[in-house]
């Protein structure tokens, strides 16, 4: 009994407000139908990292673009300059000194941790056999819980979740929790949608 | 490279009757600092955030994370000597790579030196303060009225191992570290940041 009351109890306080998505089918069918939808999106970005054991929070800021098919870039601007450019199967980045070039075709894990931020704007995280998902819901958003099954990834994050608009099925907020205890929110706001955006600014050189 | 053969050819420094005391207020004092970092490692570059905080019982944690959030290390350095891993990621997870960052970071955060056994040097324009070691030992330099900090080495009987520098401290935090081994390939740099 005890045991029982444990069982639920945890289960309510997972998330406060949301409830179970009972019919997942239905979900990813809308889910992927709207994400297809989206061609682009800019957006700013706010990050926090937070150090659990430390009290402390590291909070970043920059700016988000996306475009179909693969393409993100994400800019740090500040505490830290930081640029990171995804385009197809390869991965530019960088920090204040150097700059780096990785194909994420030989580097599996890179691949797979840079594809969270794809997949999820995208709407094909649904769909990737390397998560375990449960959808919960409240009146403005989905909660989608992603569990890693891959070994790799599951050394880094204990789950991932992610929060989509219920207006217009975007991406606001992503939660990393990390093996170590530790916690990344990235936050999005200022959303454009469907503006045009250069290719340009997801050329690797 | 005439400076450089000078420099760190310990067998020609002077025995002095030096106060090795001065060199105390050279300790950094971080309460909490974030540093921009770059690590190079055998032809590897890795770039991140390492955060350096004062806890309440006077132990330092030196966390170290990609600019994306996910850490890679949380080590726990107690002025008493004791260490402790909190977090490590697999990669990394190796003796010789955990030994070699302790090392550094005990050297840089100046908290278990033994004054008893410390002996005071000079060399030309430099102070070298000398703390005994099981293999050698750890110098802190200074300029010859201990004013000015010009680094730190750890060193054999003959060379130095490891050299740090720390300049341009603000409130008791230098604002940029500079670690270099010479033995391998392994330098990290830090810069300070603001949040």
């Amino acid at each position: 009994m005890i045991l029982f009351l444990c069982g639920t109890f945890t289960m309510q306080a997972q998330y406060p407000g949301f409830k179970s998505v009972a019919d997942l089918g239905h979900f990813k069918e809308l889910f992927t139908v709207t994400s297809k939808n989206i061609q682009t999106i800019k957006s700013d970005f706010v990050q926090e990292k937070n150090l659990s054991m430390l009290s402390e929070k590291i909070v970043s800021n920059g700016k988000f673009w996306f475009k179909k098919e693969n393409k993100v870039r994400m800019e740090y601007v500040h505490p830290f300059k930081y640029l990171m450019i995804i385009n197809q199967n390869n991965v530019y980045i960088k920090d204040g000194q150097k700059e780096n070039k990785i194909s994420t075709k030989s580097n599996k894990l890179f691949q797979q941790i840079n594809r969270i931020t794809v997949d999820c704007i995208q709407g094909t995280v649904i769909d990737n056999p390397e998560y375990k998902i449960k959808v919960f819901e409240n009146n403005q958003s989905f909660l989608i819980e992603l569990s890693p099954s891959a070994k790799a990834l599951r050394e880094f994050f204990k789950n991932i979740n992610i929060f989509v608009s219920k207006k217009d099925y975007t991406v606001t907020r992503l939660e990393l929790y990390e093996q170590s205890g530790d916690k990344t929110v990235i936050s999005y706001s200022n959303k454009e949608l469907n503006t045009t955006l250069p290719d340009a600014l997801f050329n690797i050189k | 490279m005439i400076l450089w053969g000078c420099t760190h050819s310990y067998k020609q420094l002077q025995k002095l009757d030096g106060d090795v005391n001065c060199i105390y207020k050279f300790r950094p004092q971080f309460t909490t600092a974030i540093y921009i970092s770059q690590v190079n490692i055998i032809g590897n570059y890795l770039s991140g955030l390492l955060f350096i905080k004062t806890m309440p019982d006077s132990s330092t944690r030196i966390v170290f994370s990609n600019e994306m959030g996910l850490t890679f290390f949380d080590f726990e350095i107690n002025p008493n000597g004791n260490f402790k891993v909190h977090y490590i990621i697999k990669k990394m997870n190796r003796k010789a790579v955990i030994k070699t960052l302790r090392q550094d970071f005990e050297l840089l955060l100046m908290q278990q030196l033994n004054t008893k056994s410390a002996e005071v040097f000079k060399n030309n324009d430099r102070m070298y303060y000398a703390f005994p070691q099981k293999n050698g030992s750890n110098y802190y330099i200074t300029d010859l009225n201990c004013n000015t900090m010009l680094g730190i080495e750890k060193a054999s009987k003959r060379k130095a191992v490891v050299r740090i520098v720390m300049v341009d401290y603000k409130n008791g935090i230098p604002d940029s570290i500079g670690i270099t081994h010479t033995n391998f390939q392994f330098t990290i740099g830090l810069k300070r940041i603001q949040r």
